[in-house]
Formats: C-alpha cells, sequence, structure tokens
C-alpha cells in the first residue's frame, strides 16, 4: 500500500525509496519537521547526512534548533546505530521499547522515529540491517502508538537489498516530483508554483524553461488561477549565469498581466540574478530568503 | 526598437591613438600638452607610465587634483593583456560613469615584453574591445625603436588614429582587434608545475567541477561569499568548455604553496575546441543577449582571466584571491 507522508496517519512501520540525495533530504525533512510542528518526540536516525536534512527543515522555516535544544528533537549518528545493532536483537528492542516509554511518561503526544536505515550495516553482511529492522517491527507490534519512517536511497542500496528490506514494512510513502535527475529536484506546490531543489547548470536548465512556459500556461488558461507563476528556491543552491539569464528573459516575456516570484533565494542565487539584471525585469518579483 | 547609429556610438565611445617617441625628452613635448589640455576642459587624465616618468609629471605640473594613476599592468599573470585590459576597464567604467568622459595615457614599459613584445599587441586588441563603448580618449605612447619590432607592428594595427607633430591623423594601416588576434593569437602563459588536482569532465560533470573547487577553496580558508563567486566563475568558464568544446574537458587546480607565489588559486580548463571570438567576454553583453554573460561575469570576479588556443584546443587560466 502507498500514500503520502500526509496520509501517514496510521501507525506502523512505513518506508519510502528516494530516486536522489534531494527527494531523501525533502522526505525526511519533512516527516521530521512535521513532527516537531505536531509536538510530538523526534528521533532521527542519520546516515552521515544530518547536515544536508538540517539544511532542508532549516528552508523549510522548521525551528529545528529550537527543538535540539529543547529535547524534543535528537540525532541518532550513523555511529550509535552501528553499535546498537551489533547487540542482542532482545536488547535492541528493550532500548527502542525504553525511549518510547520514556516519551509518553515526558507527556509527548506521540513520538516518531525516522531516517535513514544506515547503508554501513548492510556491507557488515546484510543480516545486520535484516535483524535490526524485524526488531524494529516487533517493537511496533509492542507500541503500536510509536510511528517509523525507513528511507532506502537508490543511491546507497543495492535494488535486491531494498526489495529484500521493504518486504519487512507495511506501508510505502511516496512523494511524486515533476522532475528529478538526482542533481535537480522540482515539487509542485500549487497550482501555479514550484519548489527548486538542488542545482541548476548547462545539464538540466531546459527544464526550467520548460517549466515555467508550462506553468504561465496553465495560469493563462484558467480565470481563477493566480496571476503569479512562483518559484521557491529556498533549496536551490546553485544557479549559473546562463540559468539567471534564462529567467529575467522568461519574465520579461510574461504578458504584462502576470508575474514571475521567486522566493526564498538564498544569498548565492540572489547575487547571480542581480548580475544579470534581474533587478531591472519589470515582470520579476526577487524575495530573498530572511533568516531569523 | 531604438537603434543607436554607428556615428553617435563612435564619437561618444573609445578614441584610441597611438604615439612614438625617439626619447624621453621627445615623450615629454608630446605627453605634456595631452595632460595639460584634458585637464583644462576639467577632465580627468588617468596615466599609467613608467616611475621615472611620473615622477618627472609631477615635478612639471605638480599636484594637480585632476590627475590619476592607473595601475601598472604587473602581477604574477602581467603578462596577460586581456587581464590588464579587463582591469582598466572596470576601472575606467567607474571613473567615466562619475567624472564623464576622460583622457587615458599610457606608455610603453620593457619589462612586459615577454619573449617578443606581443604582450602590447595583445593588451591594445584587448582594450579595443573592452574599452569601445566608454567616453575615453586613450593615448598609448610606444618608443619609435624598441626592442621587438611586434611592439610598432602591434601599435600601427591596434589603434585607429596617430599622433603626428601634435595633431591626431587616421591611421590606414588599422586593423580590427579580431584580424590582429587571428595573426598574432593571445599567447599561452608561463607554464606552471604538476597541478594539485585534476578533474576530466563532461557536460554532465559540471557539478563535480563546483564540488572539487568549492572543497579546495574551502581547505584553502576562504570566506564563503568569495567562494562561492570563485566557484561561479569556474562553472562559467567549464560550461563553455563542454558547449564550445565538444564533449570532454579537463580541470587543473594548484591550491596554494608550489611555487604560484601564493596569489590564491589558480585554475585551468582545456577543451578540443577552437576559439571563434579570439577573446570572448571582454565587453558586457547586452541584456538581451542569452550568450556570453558566464564569461563576462567569469573575467569580473577573478583576479586574472587569460584565454590562449593551439592546435589542441582552448585554454583558460584563472586566478583568484580569497
Amino acid at each position: 500500500m502507498t500514500g503520502t507522508v500526509e496520509d501517514m496517519t496510521s501507525t506502523g512501520h512505513t518506508y519510502a525509496v528516494p530516486v536522489s540525495d534531494e527527494q531523501l533530504y525533502e522526505m525526511t525533512a519533512h516527516w521530521l519537521g512535521t513532527g516537531i510542528v505536531a509536538g510530538e518526540r523526534v528521533l532521527y536516525f542519520e546516515d552521515n547526512t544530518a547536515d544536508a536534512v538540517l539544511e532542508r527543515l532549516a528552508d523549510d522555516r522548521i525551528r529545528v534548533d529550537a527543538a535540539l535544544a529543547e529535547g524534543q528533537l535528537t540525532i541518532i549518528s550513523a555511529e550509535q546505530t552501528h553499535a546498537v545493532a551489533r547487540a542482542p536483537a532482545a536488547q535492541v528492542e528493550a532500548l527502542l521499547i525504553a525511549r518510547i516509554d520514556e516519551a509518553a511518561r515526558e507527556g509527548w503526544p506521540g513520538i516518531r522515529l525516522g531516517g535513514e536505515s544506515s547503508s554501513g550495516l548492510l556491507e557488515a553482511g546484510g543480516a545486520g540491517l535484516i535483524g535490526y529492522e524485524q526488531s524494529l517491527e516487533r517493537v511496533l507490534l509492542a507500541r503500536p502508538e510509536a510511528r517509523v519512517l525507513c528511507m532506502y536511497s537508490r543511491s546507497r542500496f543495492p535494488d535486491e537489498a531494498i526489495k529484500q528490506l521493504t518486504d519487512l514494512h507495511r506501508h510505502e510513502v511516496v512523494q511524486p516530483a515533476l522532475y528529478d535527475d538526482t542533481l535537480l529536484r522540482i515539487t509542485s506546490i500549487g497550482p501555479t508554483a514550484a519548489r527548486l531543489a538542488g542545482e541548476v547548470d548547462h545539464s538540466n536548465r531546459p527544464r526550467i524553461r520548460d517549466l515555467i512556459d508550462a506553468t504561465l500556461d496553465r495560469a493563462l488558461r484558467s480565470h481563477s488561477a493566480p496571476t503569479d507563476v512562483t518559484l521557491d528556491l529556498s533549496s536551490l543552491r546553485f544557479l549559473d549565469v546562463a540559468g539567471a539569464v534564462g529567467l529575467v528573459h522568461s519574465a520579461e516575456e510574461f504578458p504584462s498581466t502576470h508575474r514571475l516570484v521567486l522566493t526564498g533565494i538564498r544569498p548565492r542565487v540572489l547575487r547571480v540574478l542581480d548580475r544579470c539584471g534581474a533587478p531591472f525585469a519589470a515582470q520579476l518579483v526577487l524575495r530573498p530568503r530572511v533568516d531569523e | 526598437m531604438k537603434v543607436q547609429s554607428t556615428r553617435t556610438s563612435v564619437s561618444q565611445g573609445l578614441r584610441h591613438t597611438a604615439a612614438f617617441y625617439s626619447g624621453p625628452f621627445d615623450l615629454f613635448q608630446q605627453l605634456i600638452p595631452l595632460v595639460r589640455a584634458g585637464l583644462e576642459r576639467g577632465e580627468p587624465v588617468a596615466v599609467s607610465v613608467r616611475p621615472s616618468t611620473e615622477d618627472a609629471l609631477y615635478d612639471r605640473l605638480g599636484n594637480q587634483p585632476g590627475l590619476i594613476l592607473l595601475d601598472r599592468p604587473d602581477g604574477p599573470d602581467g603578462g596577460s593583456g586581456q587581464t590588464v585590459a579587463t582591469r582598466r576597464a572596470r576601472h575606467l567604467r567607474e571613473l567615466t560613469t562619475t567624472a564623464g568622459p576622460t583622457t587615458v595615457l599610457t606608455e610603453h614599459s620593457s619589462s612586459l615584453d615577454g619573449v617578443d613584445g606581443s604582450f602590447w599587441t595583445e593588451l591594445d586588441a584587448a582594450a579595443n574591445v573592452a574599452l569601445a563603448d566608454l567616453p575615453v580618449n586613450l593615448t598609448c605612447f610606444f618608443p619609435e625603436m624598441p626592442l621587438h619590432l611586434e611592439i610598432v607592428d602591434g601599435a600601427r594595427r591596434n589603434h585607429p588614429t596617430l599622433l603626428v607633430g601634435g595633431e591626431v591623423t587616421h591611421n590606414p594601416g588599422h586593423w580590427s582587434p579580431q584580424d590582429v588576434l587571428r595573426e598574432r593569437p593571445a599567447p599561452a602563459p608561463v607554464i606552471l608545475g604538476p597541478p594539485d588536482l585534476r578533474l576530466t569532465f563532461g557536460a554532465w560533470q559540471l557539478n563535480e567541477v563546483r564540488a572539487m573547487v568549492e572543497r579546495a577553496l574551502m581547505v584553502a580558508g576562504y570566506g564563503r561569499d568569495r567562494a562561492e563567486d570563485i566557484v561561479l566563475a569556474v562553472n562559467e568558464v567549464a560550461t563553455n568548455a563542454v558547449e564550445h568544446g565538444g564533449g570532454e574537458a579537463q580541470l587543473y587546480l594548484w591550491v596554494a604553496g608550489d611555487g604560484t607565489g601564493g596569489d590564491g588559486l589558480v585554475c585551468e580548463v582545456h577543451d578540443g575546441g577552437a576559439l571563434n571570438d579570439p577573446l570572448p567576454g571582454l565587453r558586457a553583453p547586452h541584456p538581451s543577449d542569452p550568450r556570453g554573460r558566464g564569461v563576462w561575469i567569469a573575467r569580473q570576479l577573478c583576479d586574472s582571466l587569460h584565454i590562449w588556443a593551439d592546435a589542441r584546443g582552448t585554454h583558460v587560466r584563472l586566478r583568484a584571491g580569497a
């Protein structure tokens, strides 16, 4: 059975198979962030990806520093997971149940665990990770109030291992994209709005043009659609010169009734846009990122 | 659409004149009246001359508020005429934006001749492109009998006008910068030792190029903004290499402390393609032109950027301090 993160109100042991690092960061941050906003206790099992996931949480305007400081969010490193997984199954299960019970005692309305199943465990023989996941499944039968999302990136796990591991889970979580080439990921965030995550360069630049053309077309055909085509650039880490020039040209060619609005622009991307005449394009609106 | 006539743009843009002197006395006889005339018109007069000429100018004229010293063309890549032209264009663009039309006077210095004097040919050809739209009256002084004949030949080809007997006259021997550089291409710079890092890349590995450069800059302690700008510059050069070079290109990096003089990151990009425009990125492209902006921005962001071509392909060396 598949569903999106929002559908995952039911308890259980769920998994996702991101096709790109960008999707991994997006889904992990979404899972953790939803828990933080809901006031739940959140345990994040990382696999040397914490920096990128925390960056993505900041892009998503989640108050992650406060959550860490207040003990709501805890990051469990790959080394810690390895150490635990080497212990006998019964001990692992006892440890996890203790964590869950502790959260309940502290009065958290829920607890969610999420992140990457450590790919390092797979190299150690495979049985380690399978055994660990089986323990997790038994824990969830005993403590159905806890929720778990396991990520198996295509870039980190062989296909065969993914098949074996995902069979241990009840639900798959999906997060569809308009485009994902592993360098750049584009997701829809509204009828005339999209979010770009990653890097735009010579290899994927034409996709931006296609996206804007298609979105503008939708905006023009519907009376009820917004007159702004919005691109959320919060997670865009690089834009090359021709990409910036392309955005400026696109906006200049918009009909006078419509605007191209860029939001959450990082300083690095803003400097490129400034050097390519963006401030002088009448129908281009630049909304730089404001950090708290 | 508004179309500017050629006549208008010529009269507002660069005037580029060559003058020849037989010795120091002759140089002063020609130079001083030009400085005075500029100052009397109320224009700034910017000079780039040898130290002895500079001293003599101040002796004769005293401290004049309108008299400005331009950087002398030197530095670790002082032999890159296109780099000097880029830097001059940047200074003079700022100056003319606030102060209006400007008189610029430069003097040949044999310390920059290199092996054959072609530095000067490259510099003046590049200046014709980089300064084309600036309200600058540039007069370049050359010795009548330089060590290298190339200096006089290049001067006669690059300058549309000549100063003869105090009068500016049309130069029938004038060539376009493209023709000048076809005859005498930009030279290869001094060869460096083996690079610290190498990467072969294609159009789908530009992210690896950026990652390698960014890591090197972070390790070398560059500030975040500066590192990001240098990564952008390298990305644009690398993009051109795979776009025009057809297929694969090579990235070489020299990080620090390896005989490069501690002047920051040195990066070379080599591809197998031919160079259609002999000196790309010297002039700010019009905003409506989707191409050519990348290299122009890269030139603005780097301390030096030298492009040359040979039978093996097109090569770029850039240098960027912290």
